[in-house]
């Protein structure tokens, strides 16, 4: 047991280097791109005295290193600074968009484990027999629709043909969690592709471990088929289904782009994109932050489930 | 005034900017096509009625906006700046200057003196709005260390030389004559607020003169407005206005058509062709509203020899690139800017495609084997569009171009030195800022580099005819100039097209994006 | 232990034995007829099409139905329907590419994370992996494609480079359950060398996950390049590409739904039946379990 304790603090530890290391990388790319927030923010008038003096008001003349530990002073004091384009705090900017993020991504997971490792264990009852090939022909098909091509088609039918909900959450602005009913179609355009890879991976694994050796003595044991199926496939299907939750998850947290523009729902990707666009260096490294540590921890958090459903390290020992 | 950001999949904004114009395009426009709006027109007729809230959904900046007036720079924060705050002036659908709160003006016999009486109007904290507040004003837009976007249209006036003769009179002292000094006072983001505004409650109290005042403000989300029944135009029909950000197109008309708003601002031809004759909304389609056209670096080769310019202008299909580059929503161009607007060169022949005319020039200038790059960008609507059109026409010229698609977070400054061919975009202004901003040795946003002494002269001549007739004549020998060999090859003017609510009414349809009755909320009514 | 050995080398060899069995040749061309007939149409097109192209006419309205174009006209006034015969080819071919080149370097990468015991090394080659993947994969597209102009090659590599840290990990979790199966340690035990071990006994048993994985990165390769069309980069705009046009012509969705909705649909042909295909493949002969 506290060999799994030192494991997660060196991990952590570990982490703490890999989001200096996000950062680190977030800037230089940022950085590296054409223009900055003084051209950005210029437009279509870009007079080149104006680019200079915005870019002296943004102190974005001064060299990138000296920026860069500024900004990483303020860090250690809990500041994210201030975003260049509307001299906001960053971390109210974050706080905004991370509301609407998590309301889309909580009731999407909550929907997403059932579903996608019910449909995969469904589908590997019996390889290759009719509910297998349907519920991976349907999988396949909804994965192979671009996102907003199924919004599309949601908002058409179930908002404008038949009225059940509202097209977009526009206007309901901090007010979203009480309309709940704004959040029911974007949820279902995110689950599409996330419950196919996650099916198709719990699927795979099922059958793989079905025909495994062990579950071969396990049968002949005499343990029943279902306690074979539920105590001893299923977990080991679930090694790699862990991963990928942690990736679904992650991009639910760091990148949903797409839909938030289609239903207007301003969440931590839409704050990304147009803190990319405006080159606003302060916002993007602030969400590096974010993102990085989201990223550790949900990395953290499925090696350790891997580590746990296929713990080869003590096997070893 | 604006580009916006097509960014296919992500619209991700308009972002509205002094030069170029809208994005959006409609179809109609060309070849005959009947006014969508004349039959709705009957229906405008009407008492207004009072109340109500209206939802008005535009593409945002997101988290960064802001409601500091001075800071507009897309279309939503012109809308909303328009509805809290008033200029000296603004353009009327002509683009010419038109008072507001400048009750009238009235220049010196140099054009170097202007005296500016003010209406009696008075701002949201009941202070007249004075002298004072209007030198305070100007002088916060003209602060070097500001950078504020109406800065360089501010730059003829001597702004320590000007004075308040009286509590409602400036005295407006220019630094050389200018006798277009009235489209100054209507300048994008030259707001008049109060000398007392603090820095820093922009966001949440903000005072200004216009018809509504502010509720509440929720960056990238939101902005309520309610009612200013002291307007000194009267009061609104509204009860309550209500901005939303959406920067999808699909997701505002989706708003629209699902009762969420009612007013969406910008969309798409298709959209909009899709939605006209379905009678659930209705669409509005604001002509002339951005010009299209390429840009020819005019100071290195091969746009350097005037006769490789001629060809290009006789190898574009102009029908055709507002066919399939706008889907119809917009006219053909006369490789002038400003169709519609006062001062425009309507006598000029239309130019037609003439492919063998365009063969002889370039072999004349030694150019039969031309290779050009044409540098384009998702940055408006109707660009990459263009430019694969037209590379398709120019290779039956023998020409070969070659399309290079650029970022649209920098693309105006890229093209502003650098390449030699670039789409180019300019929304709504008058003619003679067009000029100023862009044809002068000194022009700050000089993207053709066309730098002549003689032009310059003709545009300082203009400025200092004090008879708008002989000014007239003037305008019209320069853009004889630019039609004959000039560096923009304008092909199409744009439509810029909205949607509204069935129930919407008085929303103005000869309205250009930028000008006065464009995005004018104080005389919209729900029936 | 000794027991489980036993058993695990006899299951080995029955999943050897089993896959070119005599049983499972008989069924096969009725197992892939599903998938062959869903790929078929659109791998035709995109082989075939270009040949059936023929010259491009002038343009119509962008966007409209009818007038001698059976399929309309997109978003720049072209014909639909000889934009589809065009359009196939450098899906598949960017597609297969990117997936190909994704799974040449995390394949490698996660199996020596899976099967190695030194923890430094897992580390080394996971952790820098760790960090591409928590920086925002749009950032990463849009700054290859300032750096690199436009292209079929750089495009496949682009999406290769955003796939690569994800599918390393998934590699890695699915050889680590397989190397940690007793079978593994016996084989080990027996001095069985590294790469036997790693390509004979595990590659086989991971197979499967992975064969579900490389199914849907396919997909999502094809998607990535309608992405980087939309964001601007890395494909010409008017690109005659099924992803592209799916992408550039939504706009036209309402009133022009065919320039959408047919590339999408050879898309989703494409995705589906290369993944049944998959599935047949890796489909082992049903074992007569109830009997047993």
């Amino acid at each position: 047991m506290s060999a799994t304790g030192h494991r997660v603090a060196r991990r952590l530890l570990l982490g703490g280097a890999q989001t200096a290391a996000v950062v680190l990388l977030v800037f230089a790319a940022t950085e590296a791109l054409p223009g900055d927030a003084a051209v950005a923010l210029a437009g279509d008038q870009p007079d080149p005295a104006r680019i200079e003096a915005v870019r002296a008001a943004m102190h974005l003349d001064r060299p990138p290193l000296e920026r860069l530990l500024v900004w990483t002073a303020g860090l250690l004091h809990g500041d994210l600074g201030v975003s260049l384009t509307s001299g906001r705090p960053v971390a109210a900017a974050l706080a905004d968009g991370f509301g609407p993020t998590l309301l889309l991504a909580v009731p999407t997971v909550l929907l997403l484990v059932p579903a996608g490792i019910g449909l995969g264990v469904l589908a590997a009852r019996r390889e290759g027999g009719a509910v297998d090939r349907v519920v991976s022909a349907v999988l396949l098909s909804l994965y192979a629709v671009p996102e907003f091509a199924l919004g599309a088609l949601l908002v058409t039918v179930f908002a404008l043909r038949l009225g059940w909900f509202p097209p977009t959450a526009v206007g309901y602005g901090t007010e979203l969690a009480s309309h709940p009913a704004a959040l029911v179609l974007p949820v279902l355009a995110l689950l599409a592709r996330p419950v196919c890879s996650l099916a198709r991976l719990v699927r795979a694994g099922m059958l793989d471990s079905l025909a495994s050796p062990y579950v071969a003595q396990a049968r002949r044991c005499g343990l029943s088929r279902t306690r074979v199926r539920y105590a001893h496939a299923l977990p080991n299907a679930l090694a790699p289904a862990a991963q990928q939750l942690a990736r679904t998850v992650d991009w639910l947290l760091c990148g949903v782009v797409v839909v938030e523009a289609l239903f207007v729902v301003p969440g931590l990707g839409t704050v990304l994109m147009n803190a990319v666009a405006e080159r606003d260096l302060p916002t993007v490294q602030g969400l590096a932050v974010v993102f990085g540590l989201v990223t550790v921890l949900l990395n953290l958090g499925a090696d350790l489930v891997t580590h746990r459903l296929a713990p080869r390290t003590e096997v070893a020992a | 005034m604006t580009h916006d950001h097509h960014l296919p999949g992500l619209h991700r904004r308009g972002l509205l900017i002094a030069s170029g114009a809208a994005g959006a395009l409609a179809l109609t426009g060309c070849a005959g096509a009947t006014d969508p709006g004349t039959s709705d027109a009957k229906a405008e007729a009407g008492t207004p009625k009072r109340g109500g809230r209206l939802r008005a959904a535009f593409a945002g900046g997101g988290a960064s906006e802001t409601l500091d007036p001075h800071l507009s720079n897309l279309f939503a924060d012109a809308a909303r700046a328009k509805a809290l705050y008033d200029k000296l002036a603004d353009y009327g659908a002509d683009l010419s200057a038109q008072p507001r709160l400048a009750d009238s003006w009235e220049p010196d016999a140099t054009l170097k003196r202007w005296k500016v009486p003010l209406r009696a109007a008075a701002f949201h904290d009941g202070k007249p709005v004075t002298a004072a507040d209007v030198l305070h004003s100007y002088r916060r837009i003209a602060d070097p260390q500001r950078a504020f976007r109406a800065r360089a249209s501010l730059e003829p006036i001597d702004l320590s030389a000007s004075r308040a003769l009286d509590e409602r009179t400036v005295e407006f002292v220019l630094k050389r004559p200018t006798a277009e000094f009235p489209n100054v006072m209507a300048a994008f983001g030259a707001y008049i607020i109060p000398a007392s505004a603090r820095e820093g409650d922009f966001d949440h109290a903000p005072v200004g003169s216009g018809p509504f005042r502010l509720v509440s403000f929720a960056p990238g989300r939101s902005t309520l407005l309610r009612r200013n029944d002291d307007y000194w135009e009267g009061a609104p029909h509204l009860d309550e206005l209500e901005f939303v950000v959406a920067d999808e197109e699909s997701a505002r008309v989706n708003a629209l058509l699902g009762g969420q708003v009612e007013y969406a601002h910008e969309l798409n031809p298709a959209t909009a062709r899709a939605l006209e004759d379905g009678g659930r909304v209705t669409i509005v389609r604001l002509r002339n509203s951005a010009m299209q056209s390429f840009a020819m670096k005019t100071d290195r080769p091969p746009f350097d020899d005037r006769r490789v310019r001629q060809a290009l202008f006789l190898v574009a299909g102009r029908a055709e690139l507002v066919r399939s580059a706008l889907s119809g929503a917009g006219e053909i161009g006369n490789d002038l800017f400003g169709k519609g607007y006062e001062y425009y060169a309507d006598g000029l022949p239309q130019r037609e495609q003439d492919l063998g005319r365009a063969r002889r020039l370039l072999k004349e200038a030694g150019a039969d084997d031309l290779r050009i790059t044409l540098d384009t960008s998702p940055v408006a609507t109707g660009f990459t569009e263009a430019a694969a059109v037209f590379r398709d026409q120019a290779a039956k010229a023998g020409i070969t171009v070659r399309v290079r698609t650029g970022s649209k977070d920098t693309y105006w400054k890229d093209i502003l030195d650098a390449g030699t061919l670039c789409c180019y975009r300019s929304g709504a202004m008058p003619i003679e800022s067009h000029l100023s901003q862009r044809l002068l040795t000194d022009s700050t946003t000089n993207a053709t580099h066309w730098r002549h002494r003689d032009f310059d002269d003709l545009y300082r001549q203009a400025q200092s005819t004090k008879d708008p007739g002989q000014r007239a004549e003037v305008y019209a020998r320069m853009q004889r100039r630019l039609y004959t060999e000039g560096p923009f090859l304008s092909w199409g003017f744009a439509d810029w097209i909205l949607g509204t609510a069935r129930n919407v009414r008085g929303v103005a349809r000869q309205a250009p994006a930028n000008t006065l009755d464009w995005a004018r909320f104080d005389k919209v009514w729900l029936a | 232990m000794a027991v489980a050995v036993a058993r695990s080398r006899r299951g080995l060899k029955r999943i050897v034995v089993g896959r070119p069995g005599g049983a499972a040749r008989g069924r096969g061309a009725r197992r892939f007829a599903p998938g062959l007939l869903v790929v078929g149409v659109p791998l035709l097109i995109a082989l075939a099409g270009p040949l059936f192209a023929g010259d491009a006419g002038p343009r119509g309205t962008s966007l409209t139905t009818g007038a001698g174009h059976p399929l309309g006209t997109d978003f720049t006034g072209r014909d639909v329907f000889r934009e589809v015969l065009l359009g196939g080819r450098s899906v598949v071919t960017v597609a297969l590419a990117a997936t190909a080149l994704t799974y040449a370097v995390a394949l490698p990468v996660g199996f020596v994370c899976a099967l190695t015991r030194r923890a430094w090394l897992e580390e080394v080659l996971m952790r820098p992996l760790d960090v591409l993947l928590a920086v925002p994969s749009l950032l990463v597209v849009l700054l290859v494609a300032t750096a690199v102009q436009p292209g079929p090659a750089r495009l496949a590599t682009v999406v290769a480079l955003v796939g690569i840290p994800d599918a390393a990990r998934i590699v890695r979790a699915a050889g680590a359950e397989a190397a940690s199966r007793p079978a593994v340690e016996a084989l080990r035990m027996q001095g069985e060398g590294w790469v036997r071990l790693a390509l004979g006994y595990v590659g086989r048993a991971v197979a499967r996950p992975l064969a579900a994985d490389i199914g849907v990165r396919l997909t999502g390769a094809v998607y990535l390049v309608a992405t980087a069309a939309f964001l601007g980069v890395g494909v010409a705009p008017d690109a005659a590409d099924w992803a592209v046009m799916v992408d550039r012509n939504r706009t036209g969705l309402s009133v022009q739904p065919w320039a959408t909705v047919v590339p999408a649909l050879l898309i989703v042909a494409l995705t589906m039946g290369g993944n049944l295909l998959v599935d047949a493949a890796l489909a082992r002969p049903h074992r007569p379990e109830k009997n047993r």
